[in-house]
């Protein structure tokens, strides 16, 4: 595998994505930021409110007593929008760098110059593993932003932990795109299938949260190893756990493409 | 005798029930332009990307520069350029910006001869893709297949879009870079340029190769048409008694028909009257065309 291709590739993957840290960052950022600051005005009865919600729907939205701005933060942006928002954007980037890519018949030019197709897909998985990482930081950089502005006293160090975490599972659900992409070259059944598994995922976890009945489901879902970092910090087995897995779906997706035809 | 830079034996591409290319044995010599000459969906396009390995063979196989086709496609693609049929690059970007991709991809310095294509085919390289016209798009497709000056070019349906004018500097392109000692495929169903441009020409019928012959040689083997006048009566009986003719009229004193192979037997019967008004008119190369595909599968 060359470097200097996957470079490419991936630079190529950044210019298309180059409105992304504003288009995605700035919507996401600026909900976090009006949640931040908001909590100094409702953070005397917020408590009261979390402890008369079921103690079931407690645990599945991370909700505690919302006694701490990180706490509010992460029962409101962080325990549902920003993880699939941003798995979402993962699949959607991955989308436009190769299966939509080759259906509109883009790649015939860049597939006729010296590159391999794993470098191509690793290009465009590193490039989007880097936006996600700068949309990430659009909300995070909102988010503090915010509470020094009305003094929420969100601890920066929290914020980022908590920003970090969406980020591997990003990575998950970017792997799971470009191996569906890999397999099928195409971009509507991608999008579907990447954003079904997703959704059915998040599902699972919420209702093994919910029911014990249930929690078997949670073995099957990402969001298992998705907590709360913004109020526990970073679970590091979990954090490479799930960015390993994406990549190795990447992986498993990029060999796939090797093996099979072109979509014309 | 030029060493073959292509060679395909056998080469067949099935996608499901349909069928791509059947059985495709070919060679193309260095320094040659090779028409591939077909009307749309005949399997030009499948060939070139088989070439490609943008498609996978499902039997025979294909060498380029004594290479495999698929065990070393990145050894081969570092010495080809492609223009796909239907060009397309991402509309937000710039043929500057396109080039640049492609040539990093390429491991190369700088842009190579894009600049001097550009103001030869009078391209706007700083304007969106997406902004230009579609004429003006192709030639970015053929700025992009032939800047990095590749050995071999692969080029469908090159001149689709082009103005007339546009056509004659492209068509002057290809000359130059035959005699650069490049070797050109060239997929087109435009007989004329295919005529006016290229060594040898083959034929595709539904993914199959029909024949293989220099231009000439499939106009000069052609049935020619002849029209004739004599000072006297034409026997119809005589005339159709000889070897090649065909399509016979005879309208008293004038007859047209048509001749396959040598014209001494015609020439030498009709001097046998005063021969008053004679026409031979070669086919063009539209009619071998049409001669090939009027013809039935397996005959041709």
């Amino acid at each position: 595998m060359s470097g200097a291709a996957v470079i490419a590739a991936a630079r190529e993957a950044l210019r298309r994505n180059r409105r992304a840290p504003l288009t995605w960052g700035l919507p996401l950022g600026g909900l976090a930021a009006l949640i931040v600051a908001i909590y100094p005005s409702m953070a005397d009865n917020l408590t009261t409110l979390a402890r008369e919600y079921p103690e079931a729907l407690r645990e599945a939205f991370n909700v505690g007593d919302l006694s701490t701005p990180e706490e509010f933060l992460n029962a409101e942006m962080f325990s549902l929008i920003v993880p699939l928002a941003v798995g979402y954007f993962m699949i959607r980037s991955i989308v436009s760098a190769l299966p939509a890519a080759e259906e509109a018949g883009e790649l015939d030019v860049v597939l006729a110059t010296p590159v391999e197709r794993r470098e191509l897909v690793a290009g465009a998985f590193l490039a989007s593993l880097l936006t996600s990482a700068a949309v990430l930081l659009v909300v995070l950089a909102l988010t503090l932003l915010a509470s020094l502005i009305v003094d929420a006293g969100l601890g920066a160090g929290a914020a980022l932990a908590g920003a970090a975490e969406v980020w591997p599972l990003g990575v998950f659900f970017g792997g799971v795109a470009a191996l569906i992409a890999g397999l099928t070259g195409r971009a509507a059944l991608v999008t579907a299938l990447s954003g079904g598994i997703l959704v059915a995922m998040y599902v699972f976890d919420l209702a093994g949260k919910m029911a014990d009945d249930f929690s078997f489901l949670r073995h099957f879902s990402a969001f298992r190893l998705y907590g709360q970092a913004m109020v526990d910090g970073i679970d590091p087995p979990a954090f490479i756990g799930l960015a390993l897995a994406g990549l190795l779906l990447a992986a498993v997706g990029a060999v796939a493409f090797e093996r099979r035809d072109v979509a014309v | 005798m030029a060493e073959p830079v292509v060679v395909t034996e056998r080469l067949t591409k099935r996608y499901g029930r349909n069928r791509g290319i059947e059985g495709i044995s070919l060679r193309i010599l260095r320094g040659e332009v090779f028409g591939l000459l077909g009307p749309n969906g005949a399997g030009k396009t499948t060939l070139i990307r088989t070439l490609l390995n943008l498609l996978h063979p499902t039997g025979g196989s294909a060498r380029i520069f004594g290479l495999d086709s698929r065990r070393d496609s990145r050894a081969i693609r570092a010495r080809i350029g492609n223009l796909p049929g239907d060009f397309v690059a991402d509309r937000r970007m710039t043929g500057r910006e396109l080039l640049r991709y492609l040539a990093a991809l390429r491991g190369m310095d700088g842009l190579g001869r894009a600049e001097e294509l550009a103001a030869r085919l009078r391209a706007d390289l700083d304007r969106p893709i997406g902004a230009l016209s579609r004429g003006n798009r192709q030639k970015i497709g053929i700025i992009q297949a032939l800047f990095h000056a590749p050995e071999l070019l692969l080029l469908d349906e090159p001149t689709s879009g082009l103005d007339p004018l546009m056509q004659e500097e492209f068509l002057r392109l290809v000359r130059e870079e035959r005699a650069a000692g490049r070797t050109v495929l060239l997929s087109s169903h435009e007989l004329d340029e295919v005529q006016r441009v290229c060594d040898r020409v083959g034929l595709i019928r539904s993914g199959r190769l029909v024949t293989v012959e220099p231009v000439e040689g499939l106009l000069d083997n052609a049935p020619r048409r002849v029209s004739v006048r004599v000072d006297g009566r034409i026997e119809e009986a005589e005339l159709a008694a000889l070897p090649g003719v065909s399509d016979l009229r005879v309208n008293g004193e004038a007859a047209t028909f048509r001749v396959s192979g040598e014209l001494d037997p015609v020439v030498k019967a009709l001097a046998a009257r005063r021969v008053v008004d004679l026409e031979v008119a070669r086919p063009t190369l539209e009619e071998v065309f049409v001669a090939y595909y009027e013809a039935p599968e397996g005959t041709a």
